[in-house]
């Protein structure tokens, strides 16, 4: 796909962007003088690490910065207008007319006491000017259009009445009824389950083409970026480092920091042999000046004038430039791989003695209203000793509560659970899963202290052993939580998951809350404490490449069966249960080669509730290839002994 | 591994107590609310102290020959109809007040920490049969529900912190519950017990010591509300009875002679502001400085 966009006019222009945050700890350079610019019709992503400055920057166009955020410098011209100068009002007039705006989070970003019809129709009839009656069909016309059912009766709705997806369309549909040039999203899937996130992409994808307008949009997924941007904007500590169009930018990047980006994502050509590559260090600390280029203490390639000089944006082919001083970046990629050898390449085999194995498992939740909410229905599942089972699914299809179950959190309502040995977790969220007011090394020792294992100071020295298997320096263990980077933080999980040495680690989207660079630490952390320690290791999570690549098998769930399992290469090579392709048709893949010869046809529709289930097929509801029996009849899956199975009538 | 980075040299004591001395001793004096708060209660405090030997008048000594005069050196804050020494039975009242302050905290503290951790903890009949009770008293206005107890146990200091109490400690309980909510479903709480905690340990270590902030700023607010609550008893005429002083009734004295005599009534009156400005400064500067995120 070589991109030419329809009309070469520019719509934007930003020149030496400055954005200033005036904090009590000093004041934060959030972006340092960025310029670049989009065309009609133009699709731009910007992608970065959090604290990249991404955010800020887009925000900064509109003036929409909360409170200590300072727009310092630069010029923002839209259509030739520079906006930076216009007075409150002015700029009112733009937002929302001109510029449209979908934020991160559909749960907070739409009036919750307001329906949807007094949101939408109010700007419609202010910016098109037109009548109450005529902005109504102007604001269902939007609304059919971004895949709302019945957009007549749920324009009446409120937004709590709405599922997330469902909410996140009407803030696209807001955002575009006013037909603006150009569209500003601040990772405008990012809280969606990928079924969703497909659906509204080819959304978004056909209504600017449609409409003719330009999109800036901000995300962390370089797969999305693939799916869906005409250019790319890599941000690194407030500056853009590398610019230019989509396969020039994935096919021969050029700046080290995007170079090691596309590197730390696992791909599907890769060997499980392979280790991750994954980026040293951590972001500079914005608060201070920078002195020569701002990667340079995690660059291979970084050479005297780096540290001295800080390299502009230079071209380096048409439509791409790169702020850096050496011609091609890493070489070959080859600096990149992990200090440690490649593992050898042993393949799963399976010794035959099983650590976890949950035989018909059911758990049903009573809510308030004295409803059943069926979370797991009937999961049978093995895990053999150092095996790695992953566990995908979208939310609510209960693969939290299968974890939840295995670690004796919850009580099955029937069926039963073995274990052999002991089973321990890493949660999700690093910030959440520690007591504040505990030090790491309390925290790690705690399971000790609960088992009473060994004294004072043999725990002393477990804990210290602990925390330096997980790479991180035993002086740790004086800190508290909050003074640990979001990484640290999960590797002092995985150490106290390590503690009493079980015989199985449940891992419960432990890489979700992470950046890139620091996703591929943890995941290569992880394959190695596999390999050392023979742990079996149960990792759940919608990120789906990764499961791939830390998997031997997969599970995929949906609303609380298991519908498909199998070693995870097959799986995922030949996948026959028509839930399991869709999600894997639904996963952006960060290569715009494969991405622009896809035809996607997202799946339709939404997980259904599992407060009222059918009697048959779990997925009959969206399922492309559903018959009578499928409703009528549920398919069951074969018993534990076969490697391979599904749980449909029409796939074997 | 890569991201290993070398500890500051700030190595922190572990344990709960023994980081609170370490703040204690490291930034209680350097931290600005703190030390306006210090500034004000410390002389109040001192000067309270030290009243039986400083060179005045008696609080309950009487001297006609100098009766409602304006304050001097001798008398720093004037004297009443009877000729009392107004800065000296100031001083005696403030003795009241801040005995009556301490004592209302600690005992809402002490109730509220216990029945409200077991409340949140446990919830189910438990919490069901605590909350009822807490319901019920939260029902009455507690100024209302302090006169009412005045009025069947009689006046006098202990009804008075009993009465003031039995107003504070259901809020407590409620603050306290609902911390422990929150808590409870936190990830280092499942984190505990997937190791076989038992509910003791995850009272002890996780749930009591992340509540402590809040109800140290809770208590302290409470401290300074109970001083008002009972000069206003003592004003009204139900809580510290005459001769005996409390800046309430001192005030209340005062009050018939305003256009003669206004230092009897303001002077009292001011010590009772700064007391109160003083306590709410102090709880908010620990506030601060117990969240670790603010080290």
């Amino acid at each position: 796909m070589n991109y030419q966009a329809p009309v070469k006019t520019t719509l934007l222009e930003v020149r030496g962007l400055r954005t200033e945050f005036h904090t009590a700890s000093g004041t934060v350079t959030a972006v340092d003088g960025v310029s670049f610019t989009i065309e009609r019709g133009e699709r731009v992503a910007v992608v970065g690490e959090s604290g990249s400055g991404k955010s800020a920057m887009a925000m900064s166009i509109l003036r929409l910065l909360a409170h200590p955020g300072k727009v310092a410098g630069g010029e923002v011209l839209l259509d030739g207008r520079d906006i930076t100068r216009l007075s409150e009002s002015q700029l009112n007039a733009i937002r929302g007319r001109l510029v449209g705006t979908v934020f991160q989070d559909p749960m907070s970003s739409l009036d919750p006491v307001m329906r949807i019809s007094k949101q939408m129709i109010e700007p419609i009839m202010r910016n098109l000017r037109l009548n109450r009656d005529q902005a109504r069909v102007e604001a269902i016309k939007w609304l059919g259009k971004v895949g709302i059912p019945e957009p007549e009766r749920r324009i009446e709705a409120y937004p709590f009445e709405m599922s997330g997806g469902m909410r996140q369309r009407v803030m696209i549909a807001m955002a575009l009824s006013c037909s603006p040039q150009l569209v500003i999203a601040d990772e405008p899937t990012t809280a969606l389950d990928v079924t969703i996130q497909a659906q509204i992409v080819e959304v978004l994808k056909d209504l600017t083409a449609e409409a003719g307008a330009a999109m800036m949009f901000i995300t962390h997924d370089l797969g999305l970026v693939a799916r869906f941007a005409h250019k790319v904007a890599v941000m690194y500590a407030g500056r853009i480092v590398e610019f230019g169009r989509v396969e020039d930018i994935f096919a021969n990047p050029v700046h080290p920091y995007t170079q090691s980006l596309l590197g730390t994502i696992p791909n599907t050509s890769m060997l499980k042999s392979d280790r991750l590559p994954q980026i040293p260090g951590l972001p500079p600390d914005m608060r201070y000046p920078i002195i020569g280029c701002a990667f340079k203490e995690r660059c291979a390639a970084a050479n005297d004038r780096c540290r001295l000089e800080a390299p502009r944006l230079t071209e380096r082919g048409p439509d791409h430039r790169a702020a850096c001083w050496t011609q091609h970046g890493l070489e070959n990629g080859a600096t990149l791989k992990a200090e440690r050898p490649a593992r050898t390449n042993k393949p799963f085999e399976p010794d035959g003695s099983v650590v976890v194995e949950l035989n018909a498992l059911w758990k049903q939740f009573e809510t308030s209203r004295k409803m059943v909410v069926r979370a797991v229905n009937g999961v049978n599942l093995r895990v053999h000793q150092g095996e790695t089972l992953g566990i995908v699914g979208e939310s609510g299809c209960g693969k939290s509560t299968v974890a939840r179950l295995l670690l004796g959190l919850e009580k099955p309502t029937s069926g039963d659970i073995f274990i052999s040995g002991l089973a321990q977790m890493v949660f999700q969220d690093p910030a959440s899963s520690f007591n504040p007011k505990m030090t790491i090394g309390d925290i790690v020792a705690e399971p000790l202290v609960v088992k009473r294992r060994g004294n004072k100071a043999e725990r002393l020295d477990a804990v210290r052993r602990l925390i330096s298997q997980v790479g991180l320096d035993p002086a740790y263990a004086e800190r508290y939580p909050h003074q640990l980077s979001g990484g640290q933080r999960q590797r002092v999980a995985v150490a106290r998951a390590l503690a009493l040495n079980p015989s199985v680690v449940v891992a419960d989207e432990p890489t979700s809350a992470l950046d890139v660079s620091v996703r591929a630490q943890i995941i290569n952390l992880l394959v190695d404490l596999k390999q050392e320690l023979g742990i079996s290791f149960v990792f759940i999570s919608h990120d789906l490449l990764t499961v791939r690549y830390i998997s031997d098998r997969i599970a995929v769930m949906y609303l609380g069966e298991v519908v498909e399992y199998g070693a995870a290469e097959e799986v995922f090579a030949d996948p026959r249960h028509p839930y399991t392709r869709a999600l894997i048709e639904a996963v952006p893949v960060p290569d715009p080669a494969i991405e622009s010869r896809r035809i996607s046809t997202p799946l339709q529709g939404e997980l259904p509730s599992p407060l009222n289930l059918l009697k048959g097929c779990a997925f009959a509801s969206r399922c492309p290839m559903a018959t009578d029996r499928c409703r009528a009849e549920k398919p069951t899956l074969p018993n534990h002994d076969i490697s391979r199975q599904v749980a449909c009538h029409y796939a074997h | 591994m890569a991201d290993i980075m070398l500890p500051t040299a700030s190595a922190r004591t572990a344990g709960f107590p023994a980081a609170v001395s370490a703040i204690l001793h490291q930034r209680l004096l350097s931290h600005g609310k703190v030390r306006l708060a210090l500034l004000i209660l410390i002389p109040i405090l001192a000067l309270t102290i030290l009243a039986p030997v400083l060179p005045i008048q008696k609080p309950l000594e009487t001297n006609l020959r100098a009766m409602m005069q304006f304050p001097s050196l001798e008398h720093l804050f004037g004297t009443d109809k009877m000729g009392r020494d107004i800065f000296s039975r100031t001083l005696a009242g403030v003795q009241v007040s801040l005995m009556v302050g301490f004592s209302v905290a600690a005992i809402a503290l002490a109730f509220g920490m216990v029945l409200g951790t077991l409340a949140g903890f446990y919830g189910g009949v438990i919490d069901r049969i605590i909350m009822t009770v807490v319901d019920i008293f939260l029902a009455f206005p507690s100024l209302l529900l302090a006169i009412g107890l005045v009025s069947v146990m009689g006046t006098g200091l202990v009804p008075v912190i009993l009465a003031i109490s039995l107003a504070d400690v259901p809020r407590f309980i409620r603050l306290q519950r609902s911390q422990v909510l929150a808590l409870r479903s936190r990830a280092f709480i499942d984190a505990a017990r997937t190791v076989d905690a038992s509910q003791y340990w995850l009272m002890t270590r996780h749930i009591v010591p992340n509540t402590i902030a809040a109800m140290l700023v809770a208590a302290s607010i409470a401290a300074a509300n109970a001083i008002l609550v009972e000069a206003s008893l003592s004003f009204l005429g139900l809580g510290i009875m005459p001769p005996q002083p409390s800046l309430g009734n001192i005030v209340r004295d005062g009050q018939t002679y305003l256009e003669q005599a206004w230092w009897i009534s303001t002077l009292p009156g001011v010590v009772i502001l700064l007391i109160a400005v003083g306590l709410h400064f102090l709880s908010d500067g620990v506030r601060e400085l117990l969240d670790p995120r603010s080290r």
